[in-house]
C-alpha cells in the first residue's frame, strides 16, 4: 500500500470534520454554497463506495467538470456578494473551495492542506457566534481534525478509528493547561486587530428609533435576551423597573419618531434625584444602535463605557453597540426631571395635521370639565379603566385613522396603543406629552440572581410635563392591565408563548422547561461574564488580583514565557524521573545498547540484538556475549547474580566507532 | 543431558523430513510442552510422515485414524461388547488407546465424532457407559487437516481449535530438499528402519525439564503486553484468552529447552508466538493473518 495516499477512513474522518465545521455557516450563507459543498463531498463519497471517477489526468471530463464548478462558484460568489473580500464573502469562498478541494485530494500533501484549512474554517465560526453550543461543536470538530492528522500519520494502521479518536481527545485534553495559560496571560487588545468589514454587523432584533402601532407587539414574540442586570444590594420593586430607551416626540399620524440629533443633544437634562440609590451592573447584548437601557433615572454617567445623556433623558453610548457591553450605573427611582422649565415643549404638543378628529373631540370635551393637567391625565386614565378597553397581546389590525379606530371601535390594544392614543389625547388637551420606549420589568433567574430582561419585556409608556413637577411618568397600560406592570410580562404571557407548544398542555412540563431554561441562561450568562467578557480591563483586574503589579503586555509576555518554561520543565522532569525509575538492569542495558552505531528495535530481544551487533563488531564478539549473558541472567534468569559485574563490564566496554 | 537427547531427536527426524528444520523443531516443542499439534496443509507435503517419524524417533506406540464423514465416536474410543460366556460387557479399546495418535484429516469427520476425539485429548481419558478408562502416558494427538476451502470438510470450531497448542503449516520443500527427496530412498522404507532415539520415560523427563525452565517477571510482563495488544489494538475480532497466554508460556519454555537455555527469553516467545496464536486469532481487516501477527510482534516493545 502506498502510504502517501490517504486511506478511506482518513478521508471519511476529514469529510465529517469539515461538514461539522461548515454546518453553522449554512444558516447564513446562500443556499448554493451548501449545495456545492454537499455535492462535492457526495462526489468523493461515491468515489469511495461506488468507484466513481475523480478529476485526474486519466479522466479529463471529470477534471473539466470540476473546473467549471469552481468557475461557477466564483461567479456566484461575485454576484451574491459583489466582491470576494469581507466576512461573509470570505467565509463563503473558503467553504466552497474547501468542498472543491476534497474532491481533489490525491496525496497526503492535499490532505494536510484540507485539514489545516478545516482548522481555519473552525476559526471563522467564531466571527459569527461565540456561544457555548458553537464552542462545543468546534471543540468536537478540532478533535476530529486532529484524528485526521493522526490517521494520516498512522501508515501502518496500528490504531483503529476509535483509538485514533481517543488519542486525539487525549492530546487535546493534555493541551488544556496550556490553553488556559494562553487565555489568561496572552495580552488582550481592546477592539479588533484589524478593521472588521462593514458587513460584520447584521440586523438584530430589538427596540427601534421609531414606533408604529403593532411594532412592539411583534417584538414580544421574541424570547431573546436584551440585557441582564445584577443589582448590588437593594433591588427596586417590579413596578418601578422602567428601562429607558428611545424617547419619541413626533407623530405623522402613523409613525412616531425621535427628535433630530441636534435638538436631542442641545442641552442636558436637569435631574434632581431623590430617595434610595440602587447600584447595578448591566450586560447589554449587541443591538447595533446606541441606547444604553438605564433604570430611570441614573445619577451619573455609567462606568465602563463612554456615553452621554440627551436632553430627553436617553443614555447614549458614544459608539454603536456592536458587541456585548457591560456598564455600571446607580439610579434613583424617584426623581424630578426638568421641573422648572423645558425648552422643547412645542415638540411635546405637536399633532399631525387634520387627523384623529374624534380623539380631538373627546379631548375638547374633557377640557370643558377641567383645565388642570393632572386632572386631565386622571380623566384619560379613568376613561381607559372604566370603558371596556382590553389589554391584549394580539390586537386586531387597525385601518384608516388608527388612533380613532382604536379609541372608539376596537378598544383592544397593547402598550403602544395606549401610549400613543394617550399622548394624542393629552396633546389635544394642551398637556405636553411624549412617548418613552424601552423595557419594563424583567425576570429574576433564581439560579444566579441575575435580572433577565428579554425582548418580550419591551414596553412603551408616556411622560407628561407639569410645571413645577417636571416630566412625570404616566403608564396608560397600567390603567388597563395593572398586573402587567406590577408582576411583569411573564404573568400576561399565555403558557404556550413561554414554552414550546408541546409542553404547554401540562403545567409541570412547562415549569420544568422554565427551570431548565433558567439554568441554561445562568450558564450562558457566566460564560458571557467570565469567558467572552475577558477583555483588556478584566484581564488587568484579574492579573493584579494574581499579584502582578500594574499589568502591561511586556509583563504578560514575561509571565507567559516563564510559566510555559515551568510547565515544559515539569513535563520533561516527569519523563526523566520515569526513566530513572526503570529497573537499574534495564537502565544499564539501555546504556549498553546505546554504545553501538545501530539502534535496538523496541521489539528486539537481547540475543537477536547481540547477533546483529556482533556482525558489525566482529572483534568485540566475546565481550558482547559476556555482557549479554550477564544481562540475561540478571533480567530473565533465576540465579542471584550481582549487578555490579554488569555495571563494571558495561563501563569498561568501548566498541570502536564505525 | 537433555540437550544431547534433543539434538539427537531432531537429527533423526530431519533425516526423514528434509529441509524443514523450523517445522520439526516447532513440532517437537509442542510435544515437549505436552500440547497437541494440528497440522494444516494440502495433501502430499508429508504431514503423515512427520507424525510417523516423531512417533518412531521418540519410541512411542503409534496409531493412525483416518477420519471420514461416516465415522462414529465408537470407531475412535472403542465399544463394549456382550460376552455370552461371562454374561458381562467387555470393553474393546478403540485406536485412541495409544501414545501417539495421528488423526488424519480430522475435518472430514462430523462434528460429533470430532468432539469425541477432542474431549479425549483434553481429559486424557475416555468415559464410556459410566466407566472411565485412562489413556496411556505420554499421550499426544497430531491431527492433520485439509485447508477448509476444500470440499467435504467440517471446519473445527474455535473452541475446539483452542485444544491444540499449535497449528503448523508444513509448506512445500525448497528446491534442494525436494530434489534430495525425489532422488532419495522411499520414505516409508526409511521410516521402518528408523530406530527410537529415546524411551518414553526419557520423554517424560524432558517434559518435566521443559516445565522447569525459568520464567522471570520481566518475561511475564512481555507476554502480558502481547496479550493486551491482541485485545486492545482492534486488529482482531477477539483477543487472546488467558489459556492462550498459558499455552504461549509453556511453548516458550520448551523452545528455550530445545535451544539449550535455562531461562525463557523474549526471542523464545517470539519464535513460538505465530504457531501458538494463529489458530486462535481472527483478523478483522483484509490483512493476511500471518502479516498481522508478524506486525504485532514488531509493534510490542520488550519491557
Amino acid at each position: 500500500m502506498n502510504s502517501t495516499v490517504p486511506t478511506k477512513n482518513a478521508l471519511l474522518w476529514l469529510m465529517l470534520g469539515l461538514s461539522l465545521a461548515a454546518l453553522p455557516h449554512f444558516s447564513y450563507q446562500p443556499m448554493w454554497v451548501f449545495v456545492i459543498f454537499a455535492s462535492m463531498l457526495g462526489w468523493r463519497c461515491m468515489a469511495i463506495w461506488h468507484a466513481w471517477h475523480l478529476p485526474s489526468k486519466q479522466h479529463r471530463r471529470m477534471q473539466w467538470l470540476h473546473h467549471s464548478i469552481a468557475v461557477l462558484a466564483t461567479v456566484l460568489l461575485l454576484t451574491s456578494y459583489g466582491n470576494l473580500i469581507g466576512r461573509d464573502a470570505g467565509v463563503a469562498l473558503l467553504t466552497v473551495m474547501l468542498g472543491l478541494k476534497v474532491v481533489e485530494i490525491r496525496s497526503s500533501r492535499d490532505y494536510y492542506l484540507s485539514c489545516f484549512l478545516g482548522y481555519f474554517l473552525v476559526v471563522t465560526n467564531f466571527f459569527y457566534s461565540q456561544s457555548i453550543p458553537n464552542a462545543t461543536l468546534m471543540f468536537i470538530v478540532v478533535t476530529i481534525l486532529t484524528t485526521c492528522l493522526i490517521s494520516l500519520n498512522d501508515a501502518k494502521q496500528a490504531l483503529n478509528s476509535r483509538s485514533q479518536f481517543k488519542l486525539a481527545s487525549q492530546m487535546l485534553l493534555q493541551a488544556i493547561p496550556l490553553m488556559l495559560l494562553l487565555f489568561v496571560l496572552f495580552p488582550r487588545i481592546s477592539g479588533p486587530l484589524w478593521g472588521l468589514p462593514t458587513d460584520a454587523h447584521s440586523a438584530t432584533t430589538g427596540i427601534d428609533n421609531n414606533m408604529t402601532l403593532g411594532k412592539i407587539s411583534q417584538l414580544i414574540q421574541s424570547n431573546e435576551i436584551a440585557f441582564r442586570v445584577k443589582f448590588n444590594g437593594q433591588q427596586p420593586a417590579q413596578s418601578e423597573l422602567y428601562w429607558r430607551g428611545p424617547v419619541l416626540w413626533h407623530s405623522d399620524g402613523v409613525t412616531w419618531t425621535e427628535l433630530d440629533n441636534e435638538t436631542k443633544s442641545a442641552t442636558l437634562p436637569n435631574i434632581l434625584n431623590l430617595g434610595t440609590t440602587y447600584n447595578y451592573t448591566a450586560t447589554l447584548e449587541a443591538h447595533n444602535a446606541r441606547w444604553l437601557f438605564a433604570l430611570d433615572f441614573p445619577n451619573a454617567l455609567p462606568l465602563g463605557i463612554k456615553a452621554h445623556f440627551t436632553q430627553d433623558g436617553q443614555l447614549l453610548s458614544d459608539d454603536p453597540l456592536r458587541q456585548r457591553q457591560q456598564y455600571e450605573l446607580s439610579a434613583h427611582t424617584q426623581y424630578r426631571f426638568n421641573e422648572d422649565n423645558n425648552s422643547y415643549l412645542a415638540d411635546a404638543l405637536q399633532l399631525p395635521n387634520n387627523q384623529h378628529p374624534r380623539t380631538q373631540q373627546l379631548a375638547q370635551k374633557w377640557l370643558q370639565q377641567t383645565q388642570l393637567p393632572l386632572e386631565l391625565v386622571q380623566l384619560a386614565l379613568t376613561h381607559f379603566n372604566q370603558q371596556d378597553f382590553y389589554y391584549t397581546l394580539s390586537p386586531p389590525q387597525l385601518s384608516g385613522d388608527t388612533i380613532d379606530t382604536f379609541l372608539f371601535e376596537s378598544r383592544r390594544g397593547f402598550c403602544e396603543h395606549y401610549a400613543a392614543s394617550f399622548t394624542i389625547l393629552m396633546r389635544a388637551a394642551g398637556v405636553p406629552t411624549r412617548i418613552v420606549t424601552g423595557y419594563q420589568g424583567g425576570e429574576i433567574n433564581p439560579v444566579d440572581d441575575f435580572l433577565v430582561i428579554r425582548q418580550r419585556d419591551a414596553h412603551a409608556w408616556t411622560e407628561v410635563w407639569v410645571k413645577g413637577q417636571g416630566w412625570i411618568r404616566i403608564d396608560p397600560t397600567a390603567a388597563v392591565a395593572k398586573h402587567r406592570i406590577d408582576q411583569g410580562m411573564n404573568t400576561i404571557m399565555p403558557l404556550n408563548m413561554r414554552s414550546p407548544l408541546m409542553l404547554s398542555n401540562s403545567r409541570q412540563l412547562a415549569e420544568l422547561w422554565q427551570t431548565l431554561r433558567n439554568n441554561w441562561d445562568a450558564l450562558d450568562n457566566s460564560w458571557n461574564q467570565w469567558i467572552l467578557a475577558y477583555g483588556p480591563e478584566l484581564q488587568k483586574e484579574f492579573l493584579s488580583k494574581l499579584g502582578m503589579p500594574s499589568p502591561n503586555w511586556q509583563q504578560m509576555v514575561i509571565w507567559l514565557s516563564v510559566s510555559l518554561s515551568i510547565i515544559l520543565l515539569l513535563i520533561s522532569s516527569l519523563i526523566f524521573y520515569q526513566r530513572k525509575r526503570l529497573a537499574p538492569v534495564i537502565f544499564l542495558y539501555q546504556k549498553f545498547c546505546n554504545k553501538f552505531a545501530v539502534n535496538r528495535k523496541a521489539s528486539e530481544g537481547p540475543i537477536d540484538f547481540a547477533d546483529r551487533v556482533k556482525q558489525l563488531y566482529p572483534n568485540n564478539s566475546a565481550e558482547i556475549d559476556r555482557i549479554n549473558k550477564l544481562y540475561i541472567n540478571l533480567h530473565y534468569g533465576n540465579k542471584s547474580v550481582s549487578i555490579d559485574d554488569l555495571k563494571q563490564a558495561i563501563k569498561t566496554f568501548k566498541p570502536p566507532r564505525i | 543431558m537433555p540437550h544431547t537427547d534433543i539434538t539427537a531427536i531432531l537429527q533423526s527426524i530431519n533425516t526423514i523430513i528434509l529441509g524443514k528444520h523450523q517445522v520439526t523443531k516447532l513440532a517437537l516443542t509442542c510435544l515437549l510442552a505436552k500440547g497437541h499439534l494440528l497440522i494444516e496443509d494440502v495433501p502430499g507435503v508429508a504431514k503423515t510422515t512427520l507424525a510417523h517419524t516423531i512417533a518412531n524417533t521418540l519410541g512411542l506406540k503409534f496409531q493412525r485414524i483416518q477420519f471420514t464423514s461416516d465415522m462414529l465416536p465408537a470407531d475412535i474410543l472403542g465399544v463394549s461388547i456382550f460376552d455370552r460366556q461371562t454374561n458381562t460387557f467387555n470393553f474393546h479399546q478403540g485406536p485412541i488407546f495409544t501414545q501417539l495418535v495421528l488423526a488424519d484429516e480430522v475435518n472430514r469427520a462430523t462434528p460429533r465424532t470430532q468432539s469425541a476425539l477432542l474431549e479425549a485429548m483434553e481429559e486424557r481419558q475416555v468415559s464410556i457407559e459410566g466407566q472411565t478408562y485412562r489413556l496411556p502416558a505420554p499421550f499426544f494427538v497430531i491431527a492433520t487437516q485439509n485447508p477448509s476451502t476444500q470440499i467435504g470438510t467440517f471446519p473445527l470450531p474455535e473452541s475446539q481449535l483452542d485444544r491444540f497448542l499449535m497449528r503448523l503449516k508444513i509448506g512445500y520443500p525448497d528446491a534442494e530438499a525436494e530434489r534430495a527427496l525425489l532422488l532419495g530412498q522411499d520414505r516409508r522404507q526409511l521410516l521402518e528402519q528408523l530406530q527410537a532415539v529415546i524411551s518414553s520415560d526419557t520423554l517424560i523427563e524432558l517434559q518435566k525439564a521443559a516445565s522447569n525452565i525459568h520464567i522471570a517477571p520481566a518475561l511475564v510482563d512481555y507476554v502480558q503486553k502481547l496479550l493486551a495488544h491482541t485485545r486492545e489494538s482492534g486488529i482482531f475480532h477477539f483477543g487472546l484468552s488467558p489459556r492462550a497466554g498459558l499455552a504461549l508460556l509453556h511453548a516458550a519454555q520448551s523452545w528455550a529447552l530445545i535451544s539449550g537455555r535455562q531461562q525463557v527469553l523474549p526471542e523464545d516467545v517470539q519464535a513460538v508466538f505465530p504457531s501458538v496464536v494463529n489458530h486462535r486469532l481472527n483478523v478483522r481487516d483484509e490483512h493476511s493473518q500471518s502479516n498481522a501477527i508478524e506486525e504485532l510482534l514488531s509493534e510490542v516493545a520488550i519491557p
